[in-house]
């Protein structure tokens, strides 16, 4: 009994750092620029797609400069969309700028099937088989994403604490007019911020291609609950969306045991409704509710 | 046009109307399946454009109550073997249900973290309908939903459909535009527009959200109901988080508070990826397209566009 709450425990931990990845991704964009990424489901996709699709089955690179390829690729796709829709998007209204970043990931998903064709993608042998810690059992992709999560985590620290462009990306988020006044380039700094976004988008759908296989609706559930993740940390705070995705996932892997296992998703919007009414400003949030 | 409005009533509906009553005569059973879905929607979006287009709130969980509406007509009269007409009593009580349900969370929650609470809304009626497979059928759907019986006579054809659903929007587009000139409506959009100044005159602006809602669940239910009975199966995964996204692009590409809008928004909705087949393939991604380039260039939607109103008060959608 204790042996399988830990085995979902620690289940639950590795989807969280995925949720909560997924939860920084669209934070970083909404600090920087106000806009909520509705299209970050399928730039996780197109990740994906890219690292399997283009890097290895058809250029034939290995998985490391595999990576590395889709990286670049998705960096170079970042700075396009920033200065194509985001950047003009901001001064919108807020409807417009959710619909807007929504037909964004529309059309992102047709581009793939087009290019891609329509059928699913996997990696032979990446990332597969387990890893055995004392009697518990953990797949190799859980403790990738555990250290993938960590070495993201470690970059993006040290980058927003020791780096000019990370300390003007800290100054951009709290007061665009007075970082402007203190001649920070706001505009580049999104557009830089929009990078890192989409580099972490990139990176969780290269991790999580062992446990979803590539196909078109793969990062759907991921990236709803990954906003689920940054509410229940606290909106607009990095460390809360990490702290967030480690309790919905620890929270749905327990209530996928209690309950029937099919209705382990709507735990996750069921705990994300309540936790809405009854503290919407997050377990580490501030006060006010009123973005 | 809303000058025009004004002086003539309702005139310029009438020419659609017309339009709309001899389409069958001219067109294939294709064409007239898909504006029986045209008409479905558009009763959707007038209820949508109550709390998304006027009020401001915005709502990614239609296809929640969609399906719900859907769901409760088709179970009870599978089930239970009663009449549609009856199960629609039912459905407008659930809407109802709903509308609270959903307009209390909104008196709380503003901005994103109402788009993320309907979105989780749909999201699980979804998932419930897909998992809950002794109640709902699962994954499978529900089958042989029987069609609605006019005084004995039996609407199984696609164009007595068409004829029936055309009645129904006709009505449901009418109580929309009375509302929409009523105080209410004025409410509405004075809650989009300045919320302080509601609050000030001495009206509730959190039962006026909660009516908005309730409407707008209402309409969204019957839509559903009638879905379930015109197309006589439904399965969970047609109400996708996609298909909620659509009944927004509806309202705000046709212009948000005016009759006009819902109705054009559902027609170019549903009707244009069809004209756009002769690309093939590249159907899909010219219409996607062409709604994000609507969102950047128009973004209060066609019917708000200067042209039609030069005493231009309303202001575009949103806050």
């Amino acid at each position: 009994m204790v042996r399988i709450v830990l085995q979902l425990v620690i289940s639950g931990i590795a989807m969280g750092f995925v949720y909560g990845l997924v939860g920084i991704e669209y934070t970083l964009i909404w600090n920087s620029t106000g806009l909520l990424n509705f299209s970050h489901e399928r730039i996780i996709m197109l990740g994906a797609y890219v690292f399997v699709g283009s890097m290895i089955t058809k250029i034939g690179m290995g998985v490391i400069p595999g990576i590395a390829g889709a990286l670049l690729f998705i960096a170079l796709f970042a700075v396009l969309v920033a200065l194509v829709i985001f950047i003009p998007l901001r001064n919108m209204s807020r409807m417009c700028a959710i619909m807007a970043t929504v037909m964004l990931g529309n059309i992102i998903n047709e581009g793939v099937r087009l290019y891609y064709g329509p059928e699913a993608m996997t990696v032979k042998g990446f990332l597969n088989g387990i890893v055995r810690i004392g009697s518990l059992v953990v797949a190799k992709a859980y403790v990738a994403i555990i250290i993938a999560a960590f070495v993201i985590l470690g970059l993006l620290t040290f980058f927003m604490k020791k780096t000019k462009t990370g300390k003007a990306m800290r100054c951009v988020s709290s007061n665009k007019t007075a970082s402007a006044l203190m001649g920070i380039d706001v505009q580049q700094n999104m557009v830089i911020t929009i990078m890192i976004s989409f580099l972490i988008c990139c990176v969780i759908g290269v991790m999580v291609i062992p446990l979803y296989s590539v196909n078109q609706s793969m990062a759907s559930m991921i990236s709803l609950k990954g906003f689920a993740a940054g509410v229940i940390g606290g909106f607009g705070s990095l460390p809360g969306a990490i702290v967030g995705g480690l309790i919905v996932g620890v929270i749905e892997n327990i209530g996928g045991m209690i309950f029937p296992s099919t209705f382990k998703d709507v735990v996750a919007f069921v705990f994300l409704i309540l936790m809405l009414l009854l503290r919407p400003s997050g377990v580490m949030g501030k006060k006010s509710v009123t973005k | 046009m809303n000058a025009t409005l004004k002086k003539h009533g309702g005139l310029v509906y009438l020419p659609l109307l017309i339009a709309a009553i001899f389409l069958p005569k001219f067109v294939n059973n294709y064409y007239i399946t898909m504006s029986c879905l045209a008409l479905i929607y558009m009763i959707v979006a007038f209820g949508l454009n109550f709390i998304t287009g006027m009020t401001g709130q915005m709502n990614l969980g239609t296809a929640g109550i969609f399906c719900l509406g859907a769901y409760t007509s088709a179970l009870l009269t599978t089930r239970t073997g009663c009449s549609p007409w009856l199960a629609m009593i039912a459905v407008i009580a659930m809407g109802v249900l709903i509308g609270f349900g959903l307009g209390y969370p909104s008196l709380r929650l503003k901005g994103v973290y109402l788009s993320l609470t309907t979105i989780a809304f749909g999201e699980i009626v979804r998932q419930l309908a897909n998992n809950m497979t002794n109640f709902t059928g699962g994954a499978q759907g529900v089958r042989n939903i029987p069609v609605y019986n006019l005084f004995g006579f039996e609407l199984n054809t696609k164009v007595r459909l068409y004829y029936f659903l055309l009645a129904c929007t006709v009505l449901f587009g009418f109580i929309s535009y009375r509302i929409i000139k009523s105080k209410w409506g004025r409410v509405f959009m004075a809650v989009r527009d300045n919320i302080d100044a509601v609050d000030a005159c001495g009206i509730s602006s959190a039962q006026i959200k909660i009516l908005a809602f309730t409407l707008a669940a209402v309409f969204g239910c019957i839509a559903g109901g009638l879905y379930a009975h015109y197309s006589g199966y439904i399965n969970p995964s047609s109400f996708t988080l996609g298909l909620s996204v659509n009944f927004v692009v509806m309202v705000m590409v046709g212009g948000s508070g005016t009759l006009m809008g819902p109705i054009l928004g559902a027609v170019i909705v549903s009707m244009l990826p069809e004209f756009l087949r002769f690309l093939g393939n590249y159907y899909q991604i010219t219409f996607y397209t062409i709604v994000l380039l609507c969102t950047i260039f128009v973004p209060g939607g066609i019917c708000n566009l200067r042209i039609f109103h030069r005493d231009s008060l309303r202001r575009p959608s949103g806050n």
